[in-house]
């Protein structure tokens, strides 16, 4: 063996020392290091999203008393079970605040404005469940004047309405009107009410509407109490964010 | 003489040997080798030193979102309460949104109508969905048929249903009624006015229904309002325009609706 074929020999043996150290210690080494610099990135992430979501608890644990207030003003609007006690009685005091005479409710509404009491108690039975809330519908017949009957109409409106600011103001039930028919009175239902005094005017308006319930499932506040909502930690417990007051104005605004 | 080479025998090669030396360019080998490991020693502390760093960072992170997840799941009863609040508060706008004012129909027909004709009865009804033009027929309440229960929303009057009035009624001449079409055209929200019929009664004298004599004609006449719009754009309406008034208080009550 010569001497330039020993010098050649020690170079590859030397690069091949190199490329193994290179190929076992710092190659690994650098691709663990950018391993976990993905690592790192994904958690950072994660903890964004985790902390953004405890924000988020936090405001919705401030605001839990306005909400709640809310969603129990909405039940007035739209009840968990029919309370057609309360429909009755809503109707009843608006009639006498207009001047009307408020003189059945017939349950179903498939008679339609002209169906007369007696055909709509035959309708659809109440409770036609749709995706959300159950419709029951009714067939209301009230005894007045033109002017009378268009301001008992516009109360019924008002019983839930648009505020200016786009929230919701509730003071009672939640109607929906399908149809109406206004037709003179009949001389027996003009005798009987207040409309009996003003015969030349008196009007039978008979109105086809629909009130909402929420569904069975649901319950009012989904077993939600003023304290906490259901299943909740104490606001005590919760977090250093839960004695906050509520920030958010209130919704819907209930009306006595 | 015999000739005698001074130059030392391992200097004899000539250029291509210079600087090797005895070890013939092994110790430059050795040189650059040591060199080149010092550098991957170099690269080899710095990623470990990465990699013990970061080890440490997401340890910590890891915690971090542990904590941070725990307090989330802790809360989450709030957050759901929150979702249903907003769950029926849209719910209810939406149906809110979706009523047709009847009273506001009802006042403005009043305010129409000439003082020559009477009307003997009125119907309103809340008709089908429309498809295309509006039609001034009303079809069944829309509670009562496939409309409600195919509508996503869960509304007696769906969008796009067609409210309209059916009017019955005498006026003292046939220009009246006329003129009755004329004016009802300017009720707020109106699309379409369609007289039916206008009769005149016969020649004998007496007087007719709703405060008219028997002679003069009596039209029964539909009046068809603009459907009922989307819940989305009656959202988008209200946004832009309180974001046009935002310093002053708009009217709760649009045109056409309480909606």
């Amino acid at each position: 063996m010569t001497g330039r074929d020993r010098i050649v020999l020690i170079v590859f043996a030397l690069l091949a020392v190199l490329a193994a150290v290179w190929l076992l210690a710092v190659s690994p080494e650098r691709k663990l290091a950018t391993k976990l610099a993905t690592q790192v990135s994904a958690a950072q992430a994660q903890l964004m999203t985790a902390e953004s979501a405890v924000a988020s608890a936090r405001g919705a644990q401030a605001r839990y008393t306005a909400e709640y207030a809310s969603v129990v003003s909405l039940g007035k609007a739209v009840p968990p079970s029919q309370e057609v006690s309360s429909l009755i009685y809503q109707l009843d005091q608006a009639s006498n605040q207009k001047q009307v005479e408020f003189n059945s409710i017939t349950s179903g509404s498939a008679g339609g404005a002209g169906a007369s009491p007696a055909s709509a108690a035959t309708a659809a039975a109440p409770g036609a469940a749709l995706a959300g809330f159950t419709q029951m519908p009714f067939t209301f017949v009230f005894n007045g004047s033109f002017l009378d009957l268009y301001h008992l109409f516009q109360q019924l409106n008002h019983y839930t309405l648009r505020t200016a600011s786009g929230g919701l103001e509730v003071s009672g039930r939640l109607l929906t009107i399908q149809s109406l028919k206004l037709a003179p009175g009949t001389s027996a239902e003009q005798g009987a009410g207040k409309a009996g005094g003003k015969s030349a005017e008196g009007l039978t308006g008979t109105i086809t509407a629909t009130a909402y319930v929420l569904p069975t499932s649901q319950g009012l506040t989904g077993g939600a109490t003023p304290a906490s909502p259901g299943g909740a930690a104490s606001p005590a417990a919760a977090g250093s964010g839960a004695s906050g007051s509520p920030t958010t104005p209130a919704i819907v605004r209930a009306n006595p | 003489m015999r000739a005698f080479n001074l130059i030392p025998a391992e200097q004899r090669s000539g250029g291509a040997s210079l600087g090797a030396g005895r070890s013939q360019g092994a110790a430059y080998a050795v040189l650059g080798v040591l060199g080149v490991l010092a550098v991957f020693a170099l690269l080899y502390g710095v990623a470990h030193h990465q990699v013990s760093s970061r080890q440490a960072q997401v340890s910590s992170l890891t915690v971090q979102v542990q904590q941070a997840q725990a307090r989330a799941a802790q809360l989450a009863p709030y957050t759901s309460f929150a979702a249903l609040r907003e769950q029926r508060t849209k719910a209810v706008s939406d149906l809110v949104d979706s009523r047709f004012d009847w009273a506001h129909a009802v006042h403005e027909l009043g305010r129409v109508l000439p003082k020559g004709t009477s009307i003997s009865s009125l119907t309103g009804t809340i008709g089908a969905t429309a498809t295309g033009s509006a039609s001034p027929a009303p079809a069944a309440p829309a509670a009562s048929g496939a409309a409600s229960t195919a509508a996503a929303v869960t509304s007696a009057t769906p969008p796009g249903s067609v409210p309209a009035f059916t009017l019955s009624g005498c006026a003292t001449s046939q220009s009246e009624v006329a003129l009755t079409l004329n004016r009802l055209r300017l009720i707020d929200g109106v699309s379409e006015v369609t007289l039916q019929s206008s009769t005149k009664g016969g020649s004998s004298g007496g007087s007719g229904a709703g405060g008219c004599s028997s002679q003069d004609p009596v039209f029964t006449v539909q009046v068809a309002f603009a459907p009922l719009p989307a819940a989305a754009a009656l959202t988008s309406l209200r946004q832009t325009a309180s974001a046009k008034s935002s310093a002053t208080v708009p009217s709760a009550t649009p045109a056409g609706g309480s909606r």
